[in-house]
């Protein structure tokens, strides 16, 4: 079902000059539904205690697949070990009997077909154990992905990137090598093991029991080497992420290596790194090599003497000369496939904690998008009003206290203060990416907790000072908040509207120019350019401004601001503040100081009392006087 | 981290002769290891089969003769051989592996030592994520093939020669079935590990993709939030992870296939060698261990062939990786000494530019005909637009690039008659972003002058108005700065920057001023130390603030390549020009944060002209 939307999805990509957005939408949704069928399991009930019982569940819709898998290994283990009877057969009943009725013919066919067996089903079961380990690595990736863009921002804000995104792929991965090879790999030497000496113990007891001597003894050599391999090879790891930081720190220090003439030492340095390299890999190398060649001399001579009181035996009559052939074949099969259980255990301890860590992300809870009992109104009209609003994390102090203030729709708020006085704080509770913790917000005459956060999302705008691009082309990166068909004519005027069409006609493949290491760099004047043409696509209710011309040319500054004050036109928008021209037209205008709004009013409210707000005001004259004293002095 | 975000690449070459020696010659210094372990694989492989033979032996000689004596005569053979086999697997993995660790450790060596040497260009046009895979993953792949490549097709094809000779030694009717069997084997074998590679490969791929979603989404998550993207972003993906499906699917199937089918075309030469082979039992022509013994070749006989298949299909890949290697390590330094190049030993003196053009690609001038005449102690500013030629100037000057057209002389001598150690160790550079390495913060110190004493290092840091502020940090001078200096904030990373160029007594000073703020105290010694640099050098600075402007004996406004005004401060402002225009911006700007009633720089301060 997944797969066959998916096709059609791609044909949709392929076609994609005739359909309308609301096709696009219509697909997303029924690709999502239909994946939810096999895909929407809720991952969520994995978390338990057992782990067994939480990887099984992880499994599911696939717990049929893989107990085939598991069912075909023992067939095919099956089918080897019936070959050795076969041959058993064919010694003692054609070879050594004097009078054959046996079909020699159909014993060489009995060889194919087992052959054919054991093939088809190994690779069956392959092929079951790679459905089940690709399907639920697929919907744990898909659910993790999802999962990380519900969360909230507090959960956002105490982790780290690359810790993030070293469990949603290494982990990941290590979950499905559990599934695929580990899993499927300790089940096959078991399933070896059993039916192999299940068959020893038909042709002879004690036989069988004196073929599995050394088993404890190699399992637990095994299990120990590995372990310390392990280890050793962690370390080799680490070394080499020491070499890549060195050389990684000399390549984007060519300059500084060139002006000191440093080559030398940066020559030694890496000589160094480099050599400790090849002494732990050496280390790691012995290890291997006397490994090896020990657990052959122990299997070696298990083999040995299996093979002399096996063949005593035959000799005696005890058990017939295709007996011990066949008890050859087999003693194989029991010992060798030993030596590698070891290295899967550890693998699989590892995979472990890897499916620990991705039960860390789990397990945290979502930010609900759509729940909210507020009616949704077509267009929100954009008066808003906070009463006593108070908001503080978890643990620690106020961020926000006492915050009152009334906005009518369509009007100019700015924010002036110092960082961390809370102007950031306080525009991020409009979007509900945190919850105020006390007092209320009311948007449009209703509590802000009522409104679904999805809606309220869509109706608030936000132009960050130094806005996030995406690596994809520069029209994607525009439309990127529109889930309405879009013509380019329309993204055209945004674009002409942010003063960015210009530039952007400019680059190698105009709107279709990638962004980023694989495109066009792009500054920081550009990407506010762009981030407004998405926010006037995206036609909010309210707009959230960081009002910043850092890093941007003197031109550059007054075309976005042009651009800035077309954008704002009939909404109601936040301004977060940084210098007080910007701010002079404002409807209201805060002056935050350590969590609490310390003055308001509009500028002449402002100039007319004695406070913060004049004294800043009283520096851009001063400044002005300044320049004058300065130029006429030189 | 990052470097997993680099889409793989994916290179294959063909087969080429001078490549192929050119790997070879690697081994070269290491022959002996080579021969080495190529005889211990030889005869491990050859006793495998033999082992084989010896169980005929035993079989026939022993068992069905019921020969007790033979018997343990056999089978002592067998354990003495055994323990001699374990001996040469000590000696091919150790010596094959080690090698290969040092043939790494080799190409590592000649790559690091080989970018040493190349100019500022090659790292210009070469991303240094691209540098970074052939260092780290091509010698990889190289070594491998060298030693483990090399290791596996003679164990190989050891083990289907000597298998092939204890074949026909016991019957060579039936060793002529196997020998048509092998061919077919070897065909499949090596069809089959080429698309499983590609597949991988393109697993991969899409691993790279996906690792770059999640990348983009975590660092991205604000917007996405802010724009309510969470469901379109979730159907691109699933597209994403239904190719990686579908792939990861295809690769594991084809994986899973490979041996069943090798194993299923070698049951039918093993049902022939039945067949065949129980008929003529009839005839007393082979025994029951004659039998078992070829069912045991045949049965092992793919491992081997899925070696050596295995080497095949990745020859390709290893080859070009090779290919890339070599390239890197040809490639040509484009600023080097001229070969009668003498040392120069001052370069504190008069520095003239004399019609100086530029440009870094072909057809795009960065500099055109710039003639300049420096005084030995002057301090010039340079300020403009961004990609107006101001870092390029300085690049020149440092030669990190020689002009292509026009001369610039050092003390009225063209420096390019001088060798290049003997300038650039006389230069001291701070730049915009300060690089520190990894280490403490006396080893970064001391990079400015290796010789220097702990009190030298001190007294540097000192002047440079950093002591203080490393007095203060838990471990002192012993401080470690993080990699590329990211556990100090930028000031602190400028000051240390400043005090290593201070430490190395420079001729000539060039600082690229940084553009993000620092707080008033930093700036302040930042200052210091500037000042204490240009009184006894010739300096030049990329200049951001005001202050540092106005010191300057003479601005340079640098437009298109070009001086479109030179003067002192009080000379340009009075134009009324361009940059008067700069100046007044700049001016209020700076005021603005400095008179900030909160007690803090609200607003970073840059020049509205940027920073190269």
């Amino acid at each position: 079902m997944f797969l066959a939307a998916l096709a059609s999805w791609n044909q949709v990509e392929e076609g994609k000059k005739k359909i309308t957005a609301r096709d696009i939408s219509a697909r997303i949704e029924a690709l999502l539904s239909t994946s939810q069928t096999r895909m929407g399991y809720d991952l969520n009930q994995v978390v338990v205690k057992n782990k067994i019982k939480g990887l099984w569940r992880m499994m599911t819709g696939y717990h049929w697949h893989y107990i085939g898998a598991a069912l075909s290994l023992g067939i095919s283990a099956a089918s080897k070990t019936s070959t050795y009877l076969l041959i058993r057969y064919f010694v003692d009943q054609y070879l050594l009997a004097q009078s054959s009725t046996v079909s020699l013919p159909l014993i060489a066919a009995g060889f194919v077909m087992l052959a054919i067996v054991e093939g088809g089903f190994a690779f069956l079961s392959g092929r079951l154990a790679a459905e089940t380990a690709e399907g639920t690595t697929r919907r744990l990736r898909n659910y993790i992905y999802n999962h990380i863009q519900h969360l909230p921002f507090t959960y956002h804000d105490k982790m780290q990137t690359g810790e993030l995104i070293q469990r949603s792929t290494s982990d990941v991965d290590a979950m499905r090598r559990f599934f695929a090879d580990q899993a499927i790999g300790i089940g096959r030497i078991f399933i070896l093991f059993a039916i192999n000496f299940g068959m020893l113990l038909s042709i002879n007891v004690r036989l069988a029991f004196l073929s599995i001597i050394v088993v404890p003894l190699v399992v637990l050599t095994s299990i120990w080497f590995f372990k310390r391999v392990s280890k050793a090879y962690e370390e080799y790891q680490e070394q080499d992420a020491v070499i890549s930081t060195t050389l990684q720190e000399n390549l984007s220090g060519v300059r500084v290596v060139k002006a000191f003439a440093r080559q030398e030492f940066e020559i030694n340095k890496f000589e160094k790194e480099n050599w400790n390299k090849y002494l732990r890999g050496k280390k790691l190398n012995l290890m291997h090599s006397l490994f090896w060649p020990i657990s052959d001399i122990i299997c070696g001579a298990q083999m040995l003497t299996g093979y002399f009181i096996g063949a005593i035996f035959a000799i005696n009559g005890t058990i017939s000369v295709g007996s011990y052939l066949a008890y050859a074949g087999m003693l194989t099969w029991i010992i060798w496939p030993l030596r590698n259980l070891g290295r899967l255990i550890v693998q699989l301890s590892t995979g472990m904690v890897s499916f620990g860590r991705v039960l860390e992300i789990i397990k945290q809870n979502r930010e609900p998008l759509d729940t909210g009992s507020a009616p949704i109104p077509e267009r929100l009209r954009g008066e808003i009003r906070f009463e006593n609003v108070g908001f503080q994390y978890e643990e620690g102090e106020k961020v926000l206290e006492d915050i009152n203030f009334v906005v009518k729709p369509g009007q100019v708020i700015a924010l002036l203060g110092s960082t961390g006085s809370g102007k950031t704080s306080l525009v991020n509770l409009l979007p509900r990416f945190y919850e105020y913790t006390t007092g209320r917000i009311l948007l449009d005459g209703i509590e802000l907790k009522d409104y679904p956060r999805r809606y309220l999302r869509s109706q608030i705008g936000i132009v960050e000072q130094e806005p996030f691009l995406f690596s994809r082309s520069i029209r994607e990166n525009i439309i990127y908040g529109v889930d309405r068909l879009v013509e380019q004519h329309h993204i055209e005027e945004a674009a002409n509207a942010a003063a960015i069409h210009d530039v952007i006609m400019g680059f190698p493949e105009n709107y279709k120019t990638l962004v980023g290491e694989r495109g066009v760099t792009v500054s920081g004047g550009q990407k506010q350019r762009i981030a407004i043409a998405r926010t006037l696509l995206k036609d909010p209710r309210i707009l959230i401004l960081d009002d910043s011309t850092s890093s941007v040319d003197t031109e550059t500054e007054s075309e976005i601001r042009d651009a800035l004050t077309r954008l704002m036109q009939d909404r109601t928008t936040f301004i977060i503040a940084h210098r007080i021209q910007s701010i002079m037209n404002a409807d209201l205008i805060l002056v935050m100081d350590k969590g609490r709004i310390v003055q308001h009013g509009n500028h002449q409210d402002l100039m007319a009392v004695d406070g913060i707000y004049r004294e800043i005001y009283d520096i851009q004259t001063r400044i002005e006087q300044e320049l004058e004293k300065e130029i006429a002095n030189v | 981290m990052s470097d997993d975000y680099f889409e793989e690449e994916d290179f294959q070459t063909k087969f080429s002769g001078n490549t192929f020696r050119r790997i070879l010659s690697l081994t070269k210094p290491h022959i002996k290891w080579v021969i080495g372990f190529l005889v211990a694989i030889a005869i491990v492989s050859a006793l495998d089969s033999y082992f084989t033979y010896l169980s005929k032996r035993l079989i026939d000689e022993g068992i069905v003769a019921k020969n007790v004596v033979a018997l343990r005569h056999i089978l002592t053979i067998y354990g003495l051989l055994l323990i001699l086999q374990a001996g040469f697997v000590f000696i091919f993995i150790y010596l094959a592996s080690v090698l290969g660790e040092r043939i790494r450790y080799d190409l590592r060596k000649t790559l690091f030592n080989h970018l040493q040497k190349l100019s500022l260009s090659y790292y210009s046009r070469t991303p240094v994520g691209w540098i970074m895979s052939r260092v780290t993953s091509d010698t990889e792949r190289v070594s491998d093939l060298i030693t483990w490549g090399l290791l596996d097709m003679t164990w190989g094809f050891m083990n289907i020669v000597t298998a092939m000779i204890f074949m026909l030694i016991i019957s060579w009717k039936l060793a002529l079935i196997v020998f048509v069997a092998l061919p077919i084997l070897f065909v499949v074998a090596v069809q089959f590990r080429k698309r499983i590679l590609t597949q991988f490969r393109l697993v991969r791929k899409l691993n790279s993709k996906i690792t770059g979603a999640f990348n983009e989404n975590i660092t991205g998550v604000r917007v996405i939030k802010a724009l309510v993207r969470e469901k379109g972003n979730l159907a691109e993906f699933s597209v994403l992870t239904g190719d990686m499906y579908k792939a990861g699917y295809r690769a594991a199937w084809l994986s899973a296939l490979f041996l069943p089918t090798v194993q299923i075309i070698s049951a039918f030469a093993l049902g022939a060698v039945v067949w065949v082979g129980g008929l003529q039992s009839n005839f007393g022509i082979i025994t029951i261990g004659g039998i078992q013994a070829f069912i045991s070749y045949v049965t092992f006989m793919l491992w081997p062939i899925q070696d050596i298949a295995r080497v095949f299909a990745e020859m390709q890949h290893s080859m070009a990786s090779a290919e890339r290697i070599f390239s890197l390590e040809d490639s040509v330094p484009e600023v080097k000494d001229r070969e009668d190049a003498i040392p120069t030993s001052t370069i504190f003196g008069d520095i003239e530019f004399d019609h100086v053009s530029f440009s870094y690609e072909d057809n795009v001038p960065v500099l055109e005909d710039l003639t300049l005449k420096i005084k030995k102690g002057e301090t010039i500013a340079l300020v403009g637009p961004t990609g107006g030629g101001k870092t390029t100037i300085v690049n020149l000057l440092c030669r990190f690039y020689e002009p292509k057209q026009g001369v610039i002389r050092i003390n009225g001598t063209d420096y390019t008659k001088f060798s290049l150690n003997s300038i650039q160790s006389r230069i001291g550079i701070v730049l915009q972003t300060p690089h520190l390495f990894s280490g403490s913060i006396r080893e970064n110190l001391r990079y400015g002058r290796l010789d220097a004493s702990d009190a030298e290092i001190e007294e540097a840091a000192k002047v440079a108005g950093a002591h203080n502020f490393i007095m203060k940090m838990p471990r002192n001078y012993e401080e470690p700065v993080g990699e590329g200096g990211n556990l100090l904030s930028v000031g602190q990373k400028q000051l240390i920057s400043l005090a290593r160029a201070v430490l190395a007594k420079p001729e000539i000073f060039v600082m690229d001023e940084a553009t993000s703020s620092v707080d008033t105290l930093t700036e302040a010694l930042i200052q210091k130390g500037m000042d204490v640099l240009m009184k006894r050098t010739t300096s030049f600075v990329i200049a951001h603030r005001l202050s540092t402007i106005k010191r300057a004996n003479r601005i340079l406004v640098i437009e298109n390549g070009r001086i479109v005004e030179m003067g002192s401060h009080a000379e340009l402002l009075k134009k009324g020009g361009k940059y008067y225009r700069l100046y007044t911006k700049q001016f209020r700007d700076q005021m603005e944060a400095e008179f900030d009633p909160f007690g803090e720089k609200l607003n970073p301060q840059n020049l509205p002209i940027g920073g190269d």
